[in-house]
């Protein structure tokens, strides 16, 4: 049982953020060494462009769209966060210049980290409904109805219900901050 | 989300909202400003205009540029000048940003103090003396101008001047540059400048040994050394009367 906690939760929360410190200071470390730091400076563009675009999952979670495998969707929100925030941690770098900024960063930062766990609690979820499908298939439901009905069971579960209290108010948080940054530098900043 | 959280949100962000329209420059700002523009410290837009950055109309409303260089913004005679010549006034265009950056984080990213010739006008681009002392070794003091001819306006060295590609200053040829070089003009030279040569001596010479083209002496005589001589060239250029 310990062993299972471990491998199949604790081993892969640590080692997506774990990968994500090492990839930023990485990316850091070649930047300044390849003399390329003004790069940095524009990752935060394409950053926030893949973590608005991975907010898709949300909308169709939310029903707001009806198109797409919310399983895949989901995979694309995890990678696309999980990268556009590596990204966004690179273009922030080890400067210090503005609070606004740094404070939508630690948003991010700790958004990254709920994520995680959110990631590690759908995982439990899912093993939990795994009884749920045999029920599924007896109500006459094709394949993918089948798994598309245990997959929106799973995020609905009552932990991942919690979850999403804190998830969702953080991500408020880490969005606001960051689109007060956005809108300074497209204030202050010769864009023309 | 409850309503109690929805609040202390909202509250939060507004604080937040507030602390950055208080201390700009703490919150927003990329780093500190340079020592000189410190009293603009929260007053952005004094140097910003909304959506197109810092103004250069707006600098020079306090740096004129007339007097950059020469008076401070207050009117006194700048002391300590940072360039030997004061130069903004015969710049192109009046874009100040280009190179110029006041915050510390912006400077990092930037090339400061960097100077391209490139923003000077034409007719002051080519006076390389109104700005620059010629050098005082023996070979520059001996030069009025036409500094392009070695020296390019990116660096002053490497020149790409190398006489003995052209010709060897040997013993014999150890003279002043205006002996070959008259009026200081190195696109051009004379071998007739000397005692030594003549065009009665050369013509005789050369016609002597059938050599019927010798306008460019150099072609042939790349030093002093009667024995290294390179015969022939290009169309009849030094070319020896047929047999």
């Amino acid at each position: 049982m310990k062993s299972s906690l471990w491998r199949g939760h604790v081993l892969p929360f640590t080692v997506l953020l774990g990968l994500l410190a090492a990839a930023t200071l990485a990316g850091d470390y070649l930047l300044h060494r390849l003399d390329l730091v003004w790069v940095g400076r524009y990752l935060g563009i394409p950053g926030t462009l893949l973590i608005i675009g991975s907010l898709y999952y949300s909308a169709r979670k939310r029903k707001w769209v009806s198109t797409g495998d919310p399983k895949s969707l989901l995979k694309m929100h995890e990678f696309g966060t999980w990268l556009g925030s590596l990204m966004v941690l690179i273009h922030a770098g080890i400067h210090f210049n503005a609070i606004l900024p740094w404070l939508a960063t630690v948003a991010m930062g700790v958004n990254v980290i709920s994520g995680l766990v959110g990631k590690m609690l759908l995982h439990q979820s899912r093993q939990h409904v795994q009884g749920e499908r045999e029920r599924f298939q007896l109500r006459g439901l094709s394949k993918t109805e089948v798994e598309q009905a245990v997959f929106w069971d799973a995020v609905a579960l009552g932990a991942m219900a919690q979850w999403r209290k804190v998830h969702i108010p953080i991500f408020i948080v880490f969005s606001v901050l960051a689109l007060g940054h956005i809108v300074s530098i497209f204030l202050f900043w010769g864009w023309v | 989300m409850s309503r109690t959280l929805k609040l202390i949100l909202a509250i939060n962000l507004l604080v937040l909202a507030v602390l950055t329209f208080a201390y700009p420059h703490l919150m927003v700002g990329p780093g500190k400003l340079i020592p000189g523009h410190q009293q603009l410290d929260t007053d952005c837009f004094a140097c910003h205009a909304a959506l197109t950055g810092a103004d250069s109309t707006k600098c020079v409303s306090c740096h004129m540029p007339a007097d950059i260089g020469r008076k401070t913004t207050q009117g006194a005679p700048v002391l300590k000048p940072l360039t030997s010549t004061p130069f903004h006034q015969e710049l192109i265009s009046q874009d100040c940003v280009a190179c110029h950056s006041d915050h510390a984080g912006v400077k990092r990213y930037r090339l400061q103090g960097y100077f391209d010739h490139a923003l000077l006008k034409k007719e002051t681009n080519n006076q390389c003396q109104t700005c620059h002392k010629s050098p005082t070794d023996a070979l520059h003091k001996q030069i009025t101008g036409n500094c392009a001819q070695c020296h390019t306006q990116q660096k002053w060295t490497p020149a790409t001047f190398e006489h003995n590609k052209y010709f060897v200053l040997d013993r014999d040829h150890n003279t002043t540059c205006v002996t070959c070089h008259v009026r200081n003009d190195y696109s051009r030279y004379t071998c007739y400048g000397c005692h030594e040569h003549t065009p009665a001596n050369i013509r005789r010479e050369h016609i002597d040994e059938g050599i019927r083209q010798f306008d460019n002496c150099v072609e042939c005589h790349r030093s002093a050394d009667e024995n290294d001589i390179k015969g022939g060239g290009k169309g009849d250029r030094g070319k020896r009367e047929a047999d």
